[in-house]
């Protein structure tokens, strides 16, 4: 897709996992923590483009790292996590909720027109 | 912006009631302000209602913890029993749409529309459609980033991410 514009990777935490390969990473940083030979051999990726969509992750504090000895070592970081979550279930929450609430509603009024009949 | 289709994130669910009273409950403030909440313990209260075609209304929606959100809704159709589609925003008290700092990539217009389907004479279907409108390429790619879904967005990694958050 030459000339296409690049989804830029700024540091929005929505833009960072707009690119599915930094998803499955961190699908697998949710899991337990792996350094990035760990990641190239799970995901069999080469080890540039993991280093590439790590740095990204890191950027905007989706993946934490920690140094053990000569290793270092990514995970998953719950809290940033945590806006993503909520807007994905922003419309299944918010409307099934509200729906939810509509059915009460709604069966609430029929059996008070019911109880006048 | 684009011409890209987008499929839209999709609710049905089924009432015990006809499709004109289904219908009044999303257009009439009496009834609104008694279900319009994402969850029991919360409070709604339109404040301005002007539910037709090219209209808007302005309600708040008080949480069980005390805060306090308002929500301006702009009326594109409003075509009694059958179809009710609007755009509705997270605004301030005077009904202006506020951005949103933390996803400035979440698409701004996201269009709702909702079908109703009689199926008896006590009983609707209702068809609730979610996409954003005109989004740019990259409101695109976050909104389908956000999907369920397991082929075009988060996909096995919802359920771990829920149960690591839900642990954490």
């Amino acid at each position: 897709m030459a000339g296409m514009a690049r989804i830029s990777t700024t540091s929005d935490v929505f833009s960072a996992i707009a690119e599915p390969k930094r998803r499955v990473i961190l699908e697998k940083l949710l899991v337990e923590q792996m350094s990035v030979t760990d990641l190239v051999d799970a995901l069999q990726w080469t080890q540039p483009m993991v280093s590439k969509h790590l740095k990204v992750l890191k950027e905007v504090k989706l993946v934490a790292e920690t140094k053990v000895g000569r290793f270092h070592y990514y995970r998953a970081q719950p809290d940033e996590l945590r806006p993503i979550q909520d807007w994905i279930h922003r419309f299944e929450k918010y409307w099934g909720g509200a729906l939810e609430n509509l059915d009460s509603y709604l069966t609430d009024i029929k059996s008070r027109g019911d109880a006048r009949e | 912006m684009n011409d890209t289709t987008v499929e839209p994130s999709v609710i049905v669910r089924e009432f015990d009631a006809p499709r004109e009273l289904v219908f009044e409950a999303w257009t009439q403030v009496e009834h609104l302000n008694n279900w319009m909440f994402p969850m029991q313990g919360c409070q709604c209260n339109f404040v301005s209602a002007d539910i037709r075609d090219g209209g808007t209304s302005l309600h708040t929606i008080t949480m069980p913890n005390g805060h306090q959100m308002w929500l301006f809704t702009k009326y594109e159709e409003v075509d009694f029993p059958e179809k009710l589609v609007f755009l509705q925003y997270m605004s301030n008290e005077a009904g202006d749409i506020l951005p949103n700092p933390h996803m400035p990539d979440w698409p701004r217009d996201m269009l709702a529309s909702l079908y109703f389907e009689s199926l008896a004479e006590n009983r609707t279907k209702l068809t609730f459609n979610w996409q954003p409108r005109n989004p740019t390429v990259a409101e695109l790619a976050v909104f389908e980033a956000s999907r369920a879904d397991h082929h075009k967005g988060w996909g096995a990694g919802m359920d771990q991410l829920e149960a690591y958050l839900a642990a954490g």
